[in-house]
């Protein structure tokens, strides 16, 4: 960039101004050593050590082997894979039908429904997970109330029950991000090319065969983020479930949160609290560098392609 | 080519089912209003909708309960994060597009990493930090954290559109005389304006509704934001369901009032290339 080389060849000029320059990157640098880099090297360190932070005892691995020979890890492993593999896809589909036909056949209400679709994102959590406990709640909730007229009768509250605990959480997430890929894929469609656009509907590509066979690869760059995004957001997954089932009922619906919330700061465990957070860092990294490499996947969600 | 006529029924029938599906979206928060709008003897009627409708939750709840200051609390730790995460990742952006700064795509690259960091991984060694330095209980335990992790986003962003500005302008600028400062004040900040809005709207939902760290930081009650308040209103209204969603409705509503307020500016972000990559 010739702007770049320009005031760089001021910089050069004195050296003393041009240390002066590393001030616009200290505090970020420092918020990152202090807030992000320290607390992760301190909690791999943690995790080789058991007892309390007092008296810790060098352990090894250990704690990995605890945590791994717990059944309830394996609970949350299994918990975590279905929770991605329906959520993800699940909020795409609706997200982008719903991206589509705002975008491409509302005009004054456009508005309107990109904000309406929207909101649950930006309603507080916690209110979503009473809420949504109070519509799937035995005798006074709407869900058995209104399902079975549709022939879905329901004994129990879905969240009561361990089997169907953990889908009923699930659709909680998807109805609350849902509004996320829809205004994702919004900002992909908007930012289309018109001449690709206009060339296909030439070629007669129109209405179904035009979103299915052009607009859809277009937005692959939105997808690819979705899923990155997706994929960090389902391991970070706690609240909705915290105030739900507390993981349970007799920990079916446990997810990586809600353990090491139990681990660390219930059961005051912080060697396997430490493991698990490791164990989820790795998984996380793991899972994103994979994308990022074969997919080509970015970390912020891509609109447009860089031309 | 279509005739007049089709274009007009199809544009109908969509619109029409967008109506529909979102009504069925939205029964989550008109179940909610509808409750808190309910009196007691009607307040476990599993119905959506119940008549007639009352107030009197809503002055019960906010004659008892100081939401005033949870929500003062909320808008503290929340605009602050907001100013320094915007500052931070801008100066930040403006080092590494525009400066070109030794070293800055390694240091940008690095703390890049972040946005890969699940929070769930981050909560215990952040409370043994904050708990050192004793911040436990205390706005800056929440706020720098809180801008540690959203500084990566912002910055990420900025860098984007700092990098597709004219360089004419910081050529310009330079002719001029402005230093790296004056031509970050003066130059790059009103070009990436659209920008800078996007990122502030954004980080302000996310720190606004973040409940995982608050709810390990924040156990004091008076220090409480409005996303933690929640679960302690669900056992002191337990048999009171009205006055619960009540209080959980003007929990909910300053957010959502805010983003209707903000959603035009912010969607213009996105659609301006905020999330170009």
């Amino acid at each position: 960039m010739r702007a770049g080389s320009a005031i760089a060849a001021v910089k050069r000029r004195s050296a003393s101004r041009a240390s002066r320059l590393y001030l616009f990157v200290l505090p970020a640098t420092l918020l990152f050593v202090v807030f992000i880099a320290y607390p992760i090297l301190w909690v791999a360190g943690q995790s080789l050590y058991v007892g309390t932070s007092a008296g810790a005892v060098f352990a090894g691995l250990a704690n990995y082997t605890t945590v791994l020979g717990d059944p309830t890890f394996w609970t949350v492993v299994r918990n975590m894979f279905l929770w991605g593999v329906f959520t993800i896809p699940v909020q795409m589909l609706i997200g982008g039908v719903l991206a589509y036909f705002i975008e491409r056949h509302t005009h004054a209400l456009r508005g309107f429904f990109r904000t309406m679709f929207f909101l649950p994102v930006v309603t507080s959590v916690s209110v979503i997970s009473l809420v949504w406990v109070q519509i799937y709640a035995p005798y006074y909730g709407i869900a058995q109330e209104y399902l079975k007229h549709v022939g879905i009768v329901m004994a129990t509250s879905p969240i009561g029950d361990p089997k169907s605990a953990i889908y009923a959480l699930i659709i909680v997430n998807i109805w609350q991000w849902t509004g996320f890929s829809m205004l994702m894929y919004i900002a992909g469609i908007a930012n289309l090319p018109t001449e690709v656009l206009d060339a296909a509907r030439i070629d007669g590509a129109k209405g179904w065969r035009l979103a299915v066979h052009v607009i859809v690869p277009m937005l692959a760059p939105a997808t690819k983020s979705l899923l990155l995004l997706g994929v960090i957001g389902t391991l970070q997954t706690f609240p909705i479930v915290h105030l739900m089932t507390g993981g349970g009922p007799n920990r079916a619906s446990e997810v990586f949160g809600t353990f090491i919330f139990k681990q660390s700061f219930v059961l005051g465990d912080t060697g396997s609290g430490a493991a698990l957070s490791v164990i989820v860092l790795v998984i996380a990294l793991a899972l994103s560098l994979i994308q990022i490499a074969v997919l080509g996947a970015r970390l912020t969600p891509a609109g447009r392609q860089r031309p | 080519m279509m005739p007049a006529a089709r274009i007009k029924i199809r544009s109908m029938v969509i619109h029409a089912v967008l109506f529909i599906v979102l009504g069925f979206w939205m029964i989550p928060q008109i179940y909610m209003l509808s409750i808190g709008l309910r009196t007691p003897a009607q307040a476990f009627d599993a119905k959506l909708f119940t008549w007639p409708v009352t107030f009197d939750n809503f002055i019960i709840v906010i004659r008892d309960n100081p939401l005033g200051a949870i929500f003062l609390n909320s808008l503290i730790i929340t605009v602050a994060t907001v100013v320094i995460v915007v500052a931070v990742s801008s100066l930040f952006a403006f080092a590494c597009a525009i400066l070109r700064l030794k070293g800055s795509i390694f240091l940008y690259t690095t703390l890049l990493t972040t946005l890969m960091v699940p929070l769930a991984s981050m909560v215990l060694p952040l409370a043994i930090l904050l708990q050192n330095f004793g911040w436990v209980n205390t706005y800056i335990g929440l706020i720098l954290p809180y801008a540690a992790l959203g500084v990566p986003f912002a910055m990420v962003i900025l860098k984007s559109f700092m990098e597709d500005a004219p360089h004419e302008l910081f050529e310009a600028a330079r002719v001029d005389g402005c230093n790296a400062w004056q031509t970050y004040w003066h130059v790059a900040l009103p070009l990436v304006r659209p920008a800078l809005v996007f990122v502030t709207i954004w980080q302000f939902i996310v720190t606004w509704n973040e409940f995982f760290l608050a709810l390990i930081v924040l156990t004091k009650s008076e220090m409480k934001t409005l996303t933690i308040v929640p679960m302690q209103y669900s056992g002191l209204y337990m048999a009171n369901p009205g006055a619960l969603f009540a209080i959980l409705t003007l929990i909910a509503l300053p957010l959502i009032l805010l983003y209707v307020l903000v959603q035009r500016a912010f969607v213009r972000g996105l659609l301006a290339g905020a999330v170009k990559g």
